[in-house]
């Protein structure tokens, strides 16, 4: 048989690997077969491609540094940084827990929206080492550095093409074999520099190369191919310009709508901060596409971040409407479900996830606990075994842990929930939740200075938690000690700003203060 | 104190005539110190604090801190500002500098008693009482250290003298708070009564008033009050609960529940609040609701055994033993010490079928309850349904001295029409039902009754076992919701401090997401 036939073949069954062998034969031969190499090319590619379209974790840097929004001090309700607090019809926190950075807590980690930005340099240094879900400390090379090892593997003897000894302008006038190349650069070469120390400036170094491939090739092509000018605006954003690869998406819009193409821009404007820009644009797009399901996913996260719940699950059911297999939809309807005092209706969300074939520790620890709230007793221990068998960190040992503490705490057993909690703490010694609930146990026994030093402790770990703050403020104030109470109760403040009971103890304070 | 520094002014004009040169002639010249303490005082009660810091601090380098109002006004401005270290330490100053100022001391005092010292706090205003002997603020200050020090005759010693210096709401309700913390409800009752008398549109004091009333069953007192508290303050959350109650210990369900809603506007995530708005609906027979009503008070305060009894209660009356006899449990190793529970427990094992186990629940019922006759006579049902009619001989004559010694003590009581019936029907089929001391039904209808039992002995008597015992449940669930109030006004701190378990979900939520990345990997790989 032809080899290169049986290439291709292997390629359109996605043996890639074998595919490649059988083309580096073939280049060996003839180093100049275009064909073959065309074809390598994007095995190669194929091998590590990533979707641009979801990753995306910025770096502390980037997080810190940002200059990017265009309003700095952004009305309420028109940015993801001060997402509004009261939100219409959603729970409150005091009933639905929150995430770092002050939002609901969410039911599906996504990359870059499961926690918001950091406020201050300490906050962000801090994030990852209290929240499993926050992004990593390192810069946005920590997936491609896996990628890149891979990538590495899969060929011993160097590099396939030295990307310094190409001739950039003789590959964009020929468009077949510049599309590829461009893939593979993109794809390929740019992990495998990203591993060394060098990383930033090699990833630029690779980027301009690309940059000039693909400013050359829409030349080329008149600037009427439309490819060409997504790709040009990937490389803009992936460079930071996110107004020109705003420019260059918008045109390639203009040629020839796509899916992809929305969701590019989308992705430039959350980086400029503009969510409601991103509602406007993705309306647009479904308007062209109706019913398709990342368009109307996108909705729903960006409601999700500011903090409307109400609007987010409405797009999430669109979703399912669509594509009812979405895991990422049924596990956001189902946790507010739970949240908002429905744990049976979460439950059948639960039980849908699991038919689908889910089968780890959080969903079996979700299960749980929407038994144990939907009062099916028989089902919540076995549930939670199952979920500390395969749990495969010990983070999530601690979290079912910290779990069943609940139920005990449910069925009144204080022994048991002393100890679950305890147990939480040997598993994840930052579980800031935990701490709080051993300190309100301690309190219920009286032991207040160990309670004092619990609380302590989850008001450092956690300080996004309003718990903490409030509970040691109470304990102080009954106590007597007025002004620790009081630097309490402004935390707790201005962690919820709604929450009764502080606004009347601060209240009680402020009186004491005033008094002659 | 102001007014004293200012009178100070003209004390010392000599000193600064040479000093101050750059002013034009006609200003008068002021002795440095004071110089400006107008001005300081103006921006402090404008409180305008951030000029008046910049003020003091130039005032304090000119004068190399020997200004006393000037530190004064900046350790008011610290403690206002939660600093109460600093602002002790500045009062100290203060002292120092003018060791005769009553003020000065006070302050120091005042400070120590904010940082919880309460014993040197009791030094320093006993030093400065031999200052001053009758004022009023050091009397009531002392007696409310006293009361921090847990020394309550003390503390009502140096409260009553702080009344008759000069009379105050605030020395009322602390007077009043060391006697119920003594457990004198009478005398708290006399003080805020007193209280009232003298400031009659302190919504505070009349809820408070209301409260204990309702607490020693006196109705029509405890309404009156309430319902003045709610003119003077319609948002009162506490009367408003109260108030609620009350209605709804009279069924009177919507009103309370449009009461119910005010408070809700104003306070989402109390628990005592959602527990009555979920016996409103129970009253209302909407027992969904009421379900949904009481697990989330649940969810905000899973300490509080009052929500667990009243979820049990209306678990049983759904008819789901199981899950009653969950949160009864629960209720039970939260709060041990009730027959009550023991009984519903006990009521929800008898449907479970487990008549063994609901025996010996009856038995610590009985032997912890006192008055209440419903536990000997559904004790005595189950017996007299398991077929043995001596112990349930015993238990139903132990039900009738409880029904006699209640009689006595209070001619109004009113028994349960359905614990009456059910208690005649028991009787007939125990054949001892002639000197009952229910003292209407009449010998016919007694032995009219007493055939028909014994012609069709247990089968009639079970279920109508059950009914019993939820009857009752009801009218201790109303007298319960009477009670919350008092744990609302009196450990509010403690109550809120479940909130913070409601976090519990949250690893939960944490979860799915981690669940979500793996998800997310997978579609890469697919493309």
């Amino acid at each position: 048989m032809d080899p290169l036939f049986m290439a291709c073949s292997y390629f359109r069954r996605r043996k890639f690997q074998l595919c490649a062998e059988i083309c580096t034969a073939l280049l060996e031969k003839n180093p100049y077969d275009q064909a073959a190499w065309s074809l390598k090319t994007r095995a190669l590619t194929e091998m590590v491609y990533v979707d641009e379209v979801d990753i995306d974790q910025e770096g502390i840097a980037e997080v810190i540094l940002d200059d990017n929004a265009i309003a700095q001090i952004a009305r309420p309700g028109t940015s993801l940084k001060h997402p509004t607090t009261s939100q219409a019809g959603g729970p409150s926190p005091a009933v639905r827990p929150m995430s770092q950075a002050g939002r609901p807590i969410s039911g599906f980690v996504r990359p870059g929206t499961s926690s918001g930005r950091p406020g201050t340099m300490e906050q962000a240094i801090k994030t990852p080492r209290t929240a499993s879900t926050a992004r990593p400390v390192t810069s946005a090379s920590g997936r491609y550095v896996r990628l890149g090892t891979a990538s590495m593997l899969t060929n011993p003897d160097g590099p396939f093409i030295h990307l310094s000894r190409l001739n950039i302008s003789k590959y964009a006038g020929k468009p077949y074999l510049a599309k590829t190349l461009f893939e593979y650069i993109f794809h390929h070469e740019n992990d495998v520099k990203s591993v060394s120390l060098f990383h930033q400036y090699f990833l630029s170094f690779s980027s301009i190369k690309l940059f000039n491939l693909a400013a050359l090739a829409t030349e080329h092509s008149q600037f009427k191919d439309w490819w060409w000018k997504v790709q040009l605006g990937k490389c803009y954003y992936r460079l930071g310009l996110h107004r020109e690869a705003e420019k260059q998406f918008k045109s390639a819009l203009k040629q020839q709508e796509m899916v992809d193409i929305f969701l590019y821009l989308s992705k430039v404007y959350i980086r400029l901060d503009q969510p409601l820009t991103v509602l406007v644009l993705l309306k647009e797009g479904l308007d062209h596409f109706p019913g398709e399901v990342t368009l109307l996913t996108g909705i729903a996260r960006i409601h999700d971040e500011m903090n409307d719940i109400v609007s987010a699950t409405e797009y999430y059911k669109d979703v399912l409407k669509q594509d009812n297999t979405n895991v990422e939809a049924i596990a956001c309807i189902g946790s507010n479900h739970f949240y908002s005092d429905q744990p049976e209706i979460a439950l059948r969300f639960y039980r849908r996830l699991l038919q689908m074939g889910v089968y780890n520790c959080q969903l079996f620890n979700n299960l749980g606990l929407c038994c144990f709230y939907a009062q099916q007793y028989d089902l919540t221990l076995s549930s939670f075994e199952r979920a500390l068998s395969l749990a495969v960190n010990d983070e999530e040992v601690a979290d079912v842990w910290y779990n069943l503490g609940h139920i005990a705490v449910g069925i009144g057993d204080m022994t048991l929930a002393y100890q679950c909690f305890k147990l939480a703490l040997a598993n994840n010694n930052d579980h800031a939740e935990a701490y709080n609930n051993l300190a309100v146990l301690e309190m219920r026994k009286g032991h207040h200075e160990q309670a004092k030093g619990f609380l302590q402790t989850a008001a450092s770990l956690a300080p996004h938690m309003y718990e903490p703050h409030y509970n040691f403020a109470a304990l102080s104030d009954k106590v007597g000690d007025l002004q620790s109470s009081y630097v309490a109760a402004q935390k707790s403040a201005a962690a919820f700003p709604e929450h009764v009971n502080t606004r009347q103890l601060i209240k009680q304070l402020q009186q004491h203060f005033s008094m002659l | 104190m102001e007014e004293q520094e200012k009178a100070s002014i003209p004390d010392g004009p000599q000193l600064s005539a040479e000093i101050r040169k750059p002013r034009p002639k006609k200003v008068a010249e002021l002795p440095i110190l004071e110089r400006r303490n107008w001005l300081i005082h103006l921006h402090y009660i404008r409180k305008d604090y951030e000029t008046c810091k910049t003020i003091i601090k130039e005032q304090l380098q000119e004068t190399q801190g020997m200004c006393e109002y000037a530190i004064y006004v900046q350790a008011l401005i610290f403690r206002l500002e939660g600093k109460i270290q600093e602002s002790l330490e500045l009062f100290q100053t203060c002292a120092i500098l003018n060791p005769q100022n009553l003020d000065n001391l006070k302050q120091v005092a005042r400070s120590l008693f904010l940082l919880g010292k309460h014993k040197s706090a009791i030094e320093v205003y006993n030093e400065a009482a031999r200052l001053n002997e009758k004022d009023w603020e050091i009397e009531h200050n002392l007696g409310v250290c006293y009361m921090y020090l847990k020394d309550f005759e003390k503390a009502k010693e140096h409260l009553n003298c702080a009344l008759q210096h000069s009379k105050h709401d605030l020395s009322f309700v602390m007077l009043g708070k060391v006697h119920l913390l003594d457990g004198n409800v009478e005398e708290a009752i006399e003080v805020y009564k007193k209280a009232v008398e003298f400031s009659p549109e302190n919504a505070e004091l009349l809820t408070t008033l209301g409260l204990q009333y309702l607490q020693l069953g006196l109705y029509q007192k405890a309404f009156e009050h309430l319902g003045n508290a709610l003119t003077y303050d319609s948002n009162n959350y506490k009367a408003i609960l109260a108030a609620g109650s009350m209605m709804q210990t009279h069924s009177d369900f919507d009103v309370a529940l449009s009461k119910y809603r005010v408070a809700a506007h104003s306070s989402p995530e109390s628990p005592p609040l959602w527990n009555n708005i979920g016996m409103c609906f129970f009253g209302k027979k909407k027992y969904v609701a009421a379900i949904s009503c009481l697990k989330r008070a649940n969810y905000l305060a899973p300490f509080d055994w009052k929500i667990l009894y009243n979820l049990g209660l209306v678990h049983l009356t759904m008819q789901q033993f199981a899950s009653a006899f969950h949160f009864l449990s629960a209720a039970i190793s939260l709060h041990p010490k009730m027959g009550e529970l023991y009984m519903l427990l006990a009521v929800a094992l008898t449907n479970l079928e487990d008549p063994d186990n609901a025996k010996r629940s009856y038995e610590q019922a009985v032997a912890l309850d006192q008055s209440n006759p419903l536990v000997n006579l559904n004790y005595s049902i189950l017996l007299y349904n398991q077929g043995d009619k001596k112990r349930a001989l015993n238990q139903y004559q132990e039900m009738e001295k409880k029904v006699n010694k209640l009689k006595d003590s209070s001619n109004t009581i009113e028994f349960d029409p359905e614990l009456v019936d059910m208690a005649q029907k028991i009787g007939a089929a125990l054949q001892v039902g002639e000197n009952l001391v229910w003292t209407k039904p009449a010998k016919d209808s007694k032995s009219k009754q007493r055939s028909a039992s014994a012609g069709k002995p247990s089968s009639t008597q079970q279920p109508l076992g059950s009914n019993q015992a939820l009857g009752q449940a009801m009218s201790s669930a109303a007298g319960y919701s009477k009670n919350i109030q008092l744990s609302t006004d009196r450990c509010s701190a403690q109550l809120q401090k479940p909130p913070s378990l409601p976090l519990e979900p949250e690893p939960g939520a944490e979860d799915i997401t981690s669940q979500g990345e793996p998800e997310r990997d997978k579609r890469h790989e697919k493309r």
